[in-house]
């Protein structure tokens, strides 16, 4: 790459990175801004400032940590991450596991319809849980499940594991049949040829399977709401709105805090594996 | 020939060896740890958490995170952990944000499970078929406290069933907030509408709009629906017909548009139509607005800012007075419901009718926010909630006590001068008078187009509620 095309590079990128990035910084910026400087519409929102709205270098003399502590402290957020984290990782789990065999089956041994199924299947998916909420809350009370960390890992695969066999099947078509035909010349099972040879190729739709299922999981709200009401038992995404928006009035740094904090590690794993969701994601693209 | 009873019978009566041996050791258990039976009979199963108390089992009660967060903290930490241990009941507290109870409250329904005690922020009344009716326990605290006030007792009576379908927990007076020095500079008055209708251009001159909403939150219905009873303008008469379409009523409707239009078109911007209930205090907070109408959070909010400037210079008001009437909406109406499917009935009750006779601490620990339902909860009644919220510490000092004129004088319930119906309330969720209002301050609609459209959506909605039987 010549210098002039790297320049042309970079101008595109560096201002879109900005851009993406704008959001994180006024989230760090505002948590650990004072009440008095956030509230003042003369203050710069994106600098610490004294009273009179100026700006110092030692920045941090004009900050405050009392809203992360309000939100560590007096209310439950570690709580709501591990809950989350624990919801999310029950949830990729049961998804692997469905997604896997059913897109493999979808690829290899449904035949001619096995397309039109799994757009069947990827249409599930866009059922909306504004319809859903409604029903599947009588079914979890049936099953004695409100206020539990079960019902949100016993609904949550209602939709990551259509759009997970969906894409797992296009990944899987990208593998030749060629190779588990080899195997299974070579006196392998089919499961074991699905476990040995094609498993470790398709890492990259996996990955891309274990990321987005989470995401999802973290950022779902509705269900997360309609199930669950104890303060101890909700996720990130239904605690924060309930807890840092009270009556009329938002905790603003608290809820910058809350949201920046499960954001970074996201943005470091898609960081991470960029490249193989990338793949993942186009792997069925073109067959 | 036998019937299902005779099986029955049949049934309990064939008792065999086993069955004995193995009731008789679970009763020679029991006997043996909770020391035989209670000395009364309780509705509840299972063993006593605290010994020689009255009730027994769980009870889960869902209210709104309170903006003061300190009242939560109290309620839920020390406060039902003492009622709990005398009552010899686990209580257990959810918050949610108010803009979620309405949906809350119906996938409850829909689910026909939930909590045993479900608070509204504002008169629930299309609920009714889904709750216990309530008044046995409000004739219980009416006859210790004295009655309860007018607000309370129409947001929550419904004359055509001679029910509570609620029980009115507490109140908030929705006191106009401004920037007196803003009003000082552009030398503005706020004691009628007209001098606000005059006023508002000017302090949008000097740089600080009016700000009163016209969406689809609660404070925008709460607010426009008292502008129109300061100008005559009533939903509804005494007997809870519609009768905004008719005569007086319609006049008033349309001044009462043509001076929020002319407010809107003169002293405020365009966000008034897409705020939340948060918007006006976060506005004010800021030192953007002069003029807003809310509860006490903003002055609160602005206290705790740590911008002594601004908090000093936010004084409170009553609602401007109208030609007609100076009279306001409640700015909250809390509003505990029973649901049918509840498991818990009698220890809700219990803790509704014990929190009333004891509210003097709610009232303090909220900041004068929760007034109680029954000012005789506070002995002394309003002349000791005016000594008490004059010695608030904050300045302008005694800035408060005005709170107890509004409570007193000016606080009415959804729907004045009839009583919360389920019209009313489906009228206020669906939010018809911030569209009405928005429609005509955006020119869309002429006032009279406006108060005859809604008037038509009215008339639907309480014929639906007449077919139901419940107006």
């Amino acid at each position: 790459m010549t210098l002039r095309q790297k320049s042309l590079t970079y101008a595109v990128v560096v201002p879109f990175a900005i851009l993406l990035a704008f959001p994180f910084y006024f989230a760090l910026v505002t948590m650990f801004k004072t009440n008095l400087d956030l509230a003042d519409v003369e203050h710069s929102p994106y600098l610490y400032n004294d009273l009179e709205g100026g700006f110092h270098w030692d920045f941090w003399n004009y900050a405050t940590t009392e809203h992360v502590r309000f939100l560590f402290e007096d209310t439950n957020y570690p709580k709501w991450l591990l809950n989350t984290l624990l919801v999310g990782a029950a949830v990729v789990g049961i998804t692997l596991l469905l997604a896997m065999p059913a897109g493999y089956a979808l690829a290899r041994l449904a035949g001619g319809w096995g397309q039109t199924a799994g757009v069947g299947i990827f249409l599930v998916y866009l059922v909306p849980p504004t319809l859903l909420f409604l029903p599947l809350s009588r079914l979890i009370t049936q099953l004695d499940l409100k206020d539990s960390l079960w019902s949100l890992i016993l609904i949550y695969p209602s939709f990551t594991v259509p759009f997970a066999t969906w894409l797992l099947m296009g990944f899987f078509k990208t593998i030749p049949q060629e190779l588990e035909d080899a195997a299974l010349v070579d006196g392998a099972s089919r499961l074991k040829a699905l476990y040995l040879i094609i498993l470790p190729i398709s890492l990259p739709g996996i990955l891309t399977v274990v990321i987005f299922a989470f995401s999802l999981c973290v950022n779902e709200f509705i269900y997360a709401f309609t199930f669950i009401s104890s303060s101890e038992q909700r996720t990130v995404s239904a605690g924060i709105p309930n807890d840092l928006i009270r009556g009329d009035v938002f905790f603003w740094q608290s809820l910058m805090a809350a949201t920046l904090i499960p954001a970074i590690p996201l943005a470091l794993l898609y960081n991470a594996f960029l490249d193989r969701f990338i793949k993942g994601f186009t792997g069925g693209a073109f067959r | 020939m036998t019937d299902a009873s005779d099986e029955l019978v049949r049934e309990s009566s064939a008792l065999t060896r086993s069955d004995l041996l193995k009731g008789g050791t679970a009763a020679a258990f029991a006997v043996g740890m909770f020391g035989g039976l209670p000395e009364k009979s309780f509705g509840f199963a299972g063993p006593m958490k605290f010994a020689k108390k009255q009730l027994a089992g769980d009870l889960r009660i869902l209210q709104w995170a309170h903006f003061v967060p300190a009242y939560d903290r109290w309620l839920d930490g020390e406060y039902v952990k003492r009622w709990g241990e005398a009552n010899d009941v686990e209580v257990k507290v959810d918050h949610i944000n108010n803009a979620l109870l309405y949906s809350t409250g119906a996938s409850q329904v829909a689910a026909q499970s939930g909590h045993d005690l479900f608070w509204f922020i504002s008169p629930p009344s299309t609920f009714q078929k889904q709750v216990i009716p309530l008044n046995d326990i409000v004739q219980e605290v009416s006859k210790k406290l004295g009655p309860m006030t007018k607000v309370a007792r129409k947001s929550t009576y419904n004359p055509k069933t001679k029910q509570f379908y609620g029980f009115p927990d507490d109140y908030a007076p929705d006191p106009v907030h401004y920037r007196r020095s803003y009003l000082q500079e552009a030398g503005v008055s706020l004691n009628t509408w007209e001098d606000l209708r005059k006023g508002a251009p000017k302090l949008k001159a000097i740089g600080h709009p009016v700000g009163l909403g016209m969406s689809n939150e609660i404070d925008s219905n709460m607010l426009l629906a008292s502008l129109l009873y300061c100008y005559g303008g009533f939903i509804q008469n005494e007997e809870n017909r519609i009768v905004i379409g008719q005569g007086s009523n319609r006049k008033g409707a349309i001044e009462a548009l043509q001076v929020m239009r002319d407010i809107y078109r003169n002293g405020m911007s365009d966000e008034v139509f897409a705020w939340t209930a948060a918007s006006n205090n976060q506005a004010f907070v800021a030192g953007r607005l002069s003029v807003a109408l809310n509860a006490i959070s903003i002055a609160r909010l602005a206290e705790n800012s740590g911008n002594t400037a601004l908090a000093d210079d936010t004084w409170l008001a009553s609602i401007p007075r109208g030609p007609v009437m100076r009279l306001g909406n409640e700015h909250v109406m809390g509003v505990f419901v029973i649901w049918k499917f509840a498991k818990n009935k009698e220890a809700a009750k219990k803790y509704l009718v014990d929190q009333q006779l004891g509210y003097r601490e709610h009232f303090i620990r909220s900041g004068y926010y929760n007034f109680p339902a029954w000012t005789g909860a506070i002995k002394g009644g309003f002349k000791e909630i005016r000594r008490m919220t004059a010695q608030d510490a904050h300045k302008p000092k005694g800035k408060y006590t005005i709170l107890t004129t509004i409570a007193e004088r000016y606080t009415t319930n959804p729907g004045h001068p009839g009583n919360t119906t389920p019209v009313i309330d489906e009228i206020f969720q669906t939010w018809l008078l911030p569209q009405m209002f928005a429609e005509v301050a955006q020119g869309k609609l002429t006032p009279a187009e406006g108060v005859s459209a809604f008037a038509r959506k009215a008339n639907t909605i309480y014929r639906k509620w007449k077919n139901q039987g419940l107006v």
